[in-house]
């Protein structure tokens, strides 16, 4: 039988869990999206000086999984003076893990943007800088809203990992709580509910952007001309 | 270097102000890897004087306009723009890549309209033409819009303003790119195949603007197909092949009498397609 009571009992610890899985996800994913950014717009102005560092950062972060970079920085942290509080550990581990994927997804929204289109910004004087703020990241967001939806989505699922280095997160005290009672079912399931509403809560936002963008801007970026072939 | 000064029209000699040239190339070349698309090239526009280039697709006119624009840099020779060297500067008696605003200030007398007309699609005609009203040259938005609008109704389009470029024909967009370009107020305008992306039903719109501007003693540099257009309107016409200029003179001198055997079969070859 389903037992709902031991549900209500358990009730502030998953809470708790949530919360913590919350505002863990919430740092985690900001970072992710903003030293991503970072990492993508230093690509793209001097492929030179940061092409190179950026890529090997990129496949570092695609190449090895969360889990070992969560290990290294909490319990590797240590080793060379840094002492990490497993929630900040968490934060981090998802913020850096996920700035390698968001960089590439950020790419790919900028390498859409028609060349010609900067062309002639910088013949009306318009300076890159200028050109990145009002040209590139407004088209590039509205291109990126789906493949970084997605993103965000793995990145909270794959947060239950950081319940393996000492958070309270949801999966650590559905455990804690599967560890006491010798309940599997009932606090994994309410936790798998947890995330499915917190994942389409994010979904939902996401589609939401969508429609707000396209409201805004038209459906395609490219122009019709601009996949055509020059003559001369 | 060959000039127009045989040219006999009334128009055309009063837009020859011969002074200082406002962009002068000398010998510029410019290679892509083993492939050489420039060689040797000498180019010089005068105030008010507008010279159209015609040659077979692969010919390098449209590189040689990307140079003069340094949009492509050239690799040899000089390009100088109101008398100020485009692209490069001297540091320790060698020549290096200027920084990109240096490069800017100098590029500031050209306009450029582009083949495929590059407006931004998620700014309305009227954004494009004023955003870089606001950004560069510090105009509040209300300002950069009046003028903006001003440019929109100079080109015919002042009711499309707040069309986003989606929902524009392919002359209109031209059109809204050539305001754009004006509304810096440039003194030479640069045209890669205006109209060669173009339905050829819209093709009349934009070299109607075109003509307008000409007519208002505008300096431009057209890389073109449109023949016709560039016997009415050019004091000019620069013949190019294989990277180099094959030959360069006055519309009637050049389409009547062309001296060279490769522009009298380009010549042919058009005329073939156009009149049969």
């Amino acid at each position: 039988m389903f037992d709902l009571a031991l549900l209500w009992e358990t009730r502030e610890l998953i809470l708790q869990g949530l919360w913590n899985t919350v505002w863990i996800c919430f740092l985690g994913c900001l970072v992710a999206l903003s030293l991503g950014l970072v990492l993508a717009a230093l690509r793209l102005s001097s492929p030179r000086l940061f092409g190179y560092p950026v890529a090997c950062y990129v496949e570092l972060c695609r190449g090895t999984p969360l889990l070992v970079l969560l290990f290294l920085l909490y319990y590797g942290g240590p080793g060379i003076g840094l002492r990490l509080d497993a929630e900040i550990a968490g934060v981090t581990g998802i913020g850096l893990y996920g700035a390698g994927y968001f960089a590439e997804i950020y790419r790919g929204g900028f390498k859409s943007i028609p060349k010609g289109q900067l062309e002639a910004a910088r013949m009306l004087g318009i300076s890159p800088w200028h050109a990145l703020i009002r040209i590139q990241i407004p088209q590039m967001l509205r291109l990126i809203v789906p493949p970084g939806t997605n993103q965000l989505i793995i990145l909270v699922k794959e947060s239950a990992l950081i319940s393996i280095i000492s958070v309270d997160d949801l999966t650590k005290n559905a455990t804690t709580i599967v560890n006491q009672t010798f309940n599997v079912i009932e606090p994994y399931l309410a936790v798998a509910l947890l995330y499915w509403m917190i994942i389409e809560l994010i979904a939902r936002g996401g589609y939401a952007l969508e429609k707000r963008l396209a409201n805004r801007q038209p459906r395609h970026v490219a122009q019709p001309g601009d996949t055509a072939h020059a003559h001369g | 270097m060959p000039t127009a000064d045989t040219t006999t029209t009334p128009t055309a000699a009063t837009r020859r102000t011969r002074g200082e040239a406002i962009v002068e190339a000398r010998g510029i070349g410019k290679s892509f890897g083993e492939l050489e698309v420039l060689s040797d090239i000498d180019f010089r526009l005068a105030p008010s004087e507008v010279v159209c280039v015609i040659g077979p697709s692969g010919s390098g006119k449209s590189t040689l306009l990307r140079c003069l624009a340094f949009l492509e840099p050239y690799d040899h020779g000089s390009v100088h723009i109101d008398g100020q060297l485009l692209g490069y500067e001297e540091r320790g008696g060698m020549r290096v890549r200027a920084r990109e605003s240096r490069i800017d200030a100098v590029r500031a007398p050209v306009g450029m309209v582009f083949q495929h007309f590059h407006l931004w699609p998620h700014r309305t005609a009227l954004e494009n033409v004023s955003e870089a009203l606001r950004l560069v040259n510090g105009l509040s938005r209300r300002d950069a819009e009046a003028e903006g609008m001003a440019m929109l109704e100079r080109v015919g389009l002042a009711e499309r303003a707040g069309h986003f470029p989606e929902s524009l024909s392919g002359g209109q967009k031209q059109r809204v790119a050539i305001a754009r370009a004006l509304a810096m107020q440039p003194r030479v305008m640069f045209f890669d195949e205006p109209t060669s992306a173009l339905d050829p039903e819209l093709v009349g719109e934009v070299l109607d603007v075109m003509k307008q501007l000409a007519h208002d003693g505008m300096t431009m540099a057209i890389v073109t197909h449109e023949m016709g257009f560039a016997a009415k309107v050019a004091d000019r016409v620069v013949f190019m092949d294989q990277g180099r200029i094959v030959e360069s003179g006055p519309p009637e001198t050049l389409f009547r009498t062309p001296r060279s055997e490769r522009l009298q079969q380009f010549l042919n070859t058009w005329r073939e397609r156009h009149i049969d």
